[in-house]
């Protein structure tokens, strides 16, 4: 790769970001902005690496969000400390609705997703111990530093970035390796891929278990900074699209993409909150919609894609020039 | 034997596409399927490749039952192929396409590019390495699609119209490709439209007719079997034999 050093800079800047600033509100967009990314990486490994388009990883966001509080409100652990069981949860999950849901292709799996994430949503609104639909609170007041319950957004800046470091980087090193290569086989077309050895269903679900398990971490660490879970907030289907149309945005299946998309489209999305009160609001609905119908119109790779055309442009035009 | 296929149909709907067609393959040749279109030629061979597993009959590969096995578990065996239609992975590059085919065998990146390396070279595709194989034109894809086959390191190697679309000069290069191919130790099933290549590649012709065998021998004698003239209507077998 010869863009490190962009890389680097990019870490960086991440990195100093809420030093940079003494307003609160920029410094929770960062800290809002590394969590819709680890959300959107996760996705990506199945939705982006293999190409199957998942629109109901709410259920393991919401899983997470919920194995948090769960285990606080009914064992007085600390949120934190949710974060393994709900992984483990989500995984189980993975494995039980993805194994018949991958014999469906291409819009038949992905509507087949979005019916298993609002059954998931109906039932939690319905189930006591999930607090119904009233929901779930976190820690009124920080009982130790294993609660994290800061009012800085600043701590959760850092935890943030450094999950999602962890993420990328093993999704580079899974990109690079034989697990890489076979997704990206799955994506070209299942029967090719099959005719060469690759045991696609099973592929599949490795990607989905990853998938599904750093999904569900993001879903805790949300339920840990914002101390609050519903049906709507954990399990509603606004989280899968957003996941979707944020790695969409900033590239599918490649490794910054979601990064990317979530740098564009959070600040959009919160700075519109903020202007009109309120969030999933209609507004929200409406960026949304634009974002699909300009990403499937003119670019279908995403940012990654038109900043891979401008830069082979501009190395032409270089050579031109020269 | 290395493959025995015995009495295959394949049934779609009420739509009998192959009907009962045995085939015998020793080790180290070349056969060459011919037969007009929609004589059933591919759909017996994604019956061998476990692509669509037969409705009734037998395939055994390497003394192993593998009528019902799975595509993967037929790469695993050592069973290769390519399609009529070419399915390479479009947002790969050629190499890339060739590495996903070595990993079969290959757990390590390094030892799968080597592979694929190695195959790049011996296919003739080593400069498009690089490429896009979504930018190849309709030979580029049909050569690729040998080399990923290859690259699973195969006992068998199944190839539907591989020279298809071809231009002569085209054709006579892939034609010294799959004798290198054979002298590789590696069988080869071919199924072609063109004459001259089975006259030149195979030892042995089967000629596919209404989803049956009509005729099976050496290719010479094959092309003049009365039977099989009919077959074709003719027409495509007088320009051969007066060429
Ligand atoms: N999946 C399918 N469903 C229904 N009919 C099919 C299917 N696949 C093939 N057929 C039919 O089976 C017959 C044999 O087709 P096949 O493709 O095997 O012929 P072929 O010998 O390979 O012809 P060609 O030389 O044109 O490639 C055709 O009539 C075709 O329409
Ligand atoms: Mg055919």
């Amino acid at each position: 790769m010869k863009q490190w050093p962009l890389v680097l800079l990019g870490f960086v800047v991440i990195a100093a970001w809420p030093l940079l600033t003494s307003d609160v509100f920029l410094q929770r967009l960062g800290a809002l902005v590394l969590l819709s990314a680890i959300s959107a990486s996760a996705w990506n490994l199945l939705g982006g690496y293999a190409g199957q388009v998942s629109v109901g990883h709410s259920v393991y966001f919401g899983a997470g969000a919920y194995a948090s509080l769960v285990c606080f409100t009914h064992f007085g652990w600390p949120p934190i400390a949710g974060a393994p069981v709900g992984m483990l949860v989500s995984m189980l999950i993975a494995a039980v609705v993805g194994t018949p849901t991958f014999r469906l292709r291409g819009h038949y799996f992905s509507m087949a997703t979005i019916a298993a994430a609002e059954l998931a949503r109906i039932l939690a609104a319905n189930v006591p111990l999930l607090g119904a639909a009233v929901g779930l609170m976190g820690p009124p007041v920080p009982r130790s530093a294993w609660d994290l319950s800061f009012i800085s957004p600043i701590p959760y800046h850092y935890l943030f970035l450094a999950v999602l470091t962890l993420l990328l980087a093993l999704t580079w090193q899974m990109q690079r390796s034989k697990m890489g290569f076979y997704l990206a086989a799955i994506r070209g077309g299942d029967r090719a891929a099959r005719s060469l050895g690759v045991p696609v269903l099973r592929y599949k679900l490795y990607a989905l278990l990853l998938s599904a398990a750093f999904t569900s971490l993001a879903g805790s660490l949300y339920a840990v900074m914002i101390g609050f879970v519903d049906p709507d907030s954990g399990l509603g289907i606004l989280i899968s699209v957003k996941m979707v149309i944020v790695a969409a945005l900033g590239g599918a299946g490649t490794l910054f993409g979601p990064l990317v998309g979530a740098i564009i489209l959070i600040p959009l999305e919160e700075t519109t909150n903020a202007m009109f009160g309120g969030s999933g609001t209609g507004v929200t609905f409406i960026i949304y919609g634009a974002i699909i119908v300009l990403i499937a119109r003119f670019r279908p790779g995403g940012v990654a894609d038109l900043w891979h055309s401008l830069i082979t442009r501009g190395r032409r035009g270089a050579a031109r020039g020269a | 034997m290395l493959l025995e296929a015995r009495d295959l149909t394949k049934v779609f709907g009420g739509f009998r596409a192959v009907g009962g067609a045995s085939l015998d393959v020793a080790e180290g040749e070349i056969v060459g399927l011919i037969g007009p279109n929609g004589a059933g030629k591919s759909t017996f061979f994604n019956c061998l490749a476990g692509d669509n597993p037969p409705t009734t009959g037998t395939i055994r590969f390497r003394g192993q039952d593998v009528t019902k096995a799975t595509p993967e578990a037929h790469a695993r065996a050592g069973m290769a192929r390519t399609f009529q239609v070419p399915v390479t992975f479009e947002d790969m590059s050629v190499a890339e396409n060739v590495m996903v085919g070595a990993f079969l065998r290959h757990g390590h990146r390094a030892a799968a590019r080597r592979v694929a390396e190695e195959v790049l070279a011996f296919t003739g595709l080593d400069h498009l390495a690089d490429t896009r194989a979504g930018s190849l034109g309709t030979p580029g894809r049909k050569r690729l699609e040998i080399a990923r086959a290859l690259a699973t390191e195969p006992v068998m190697l199944l190839l539907d119209e591989a020279l298809a679309g071809l231009t002569p000069a085209e054709v006579r290069l892939a034609i010294e490709l799959v004798r290198r191919i054979q002298q590789r130790g590696i069988t080869i099933v071919i199924v072609e439209h063109i004459m001259e290549v089975i006259l030149s590649l195979a030892e042995r012709a089967v000629v596919f007719h209404q989803g049956r065998v009509i005729a099976e021998g050496a290719p010479r004698d094959v092309v003049d079997n009365p039977e099989v003239v009919a077959a074709y209507l003719g027409h495509h077998m007088k320009r051969v034999r007066r060429g």
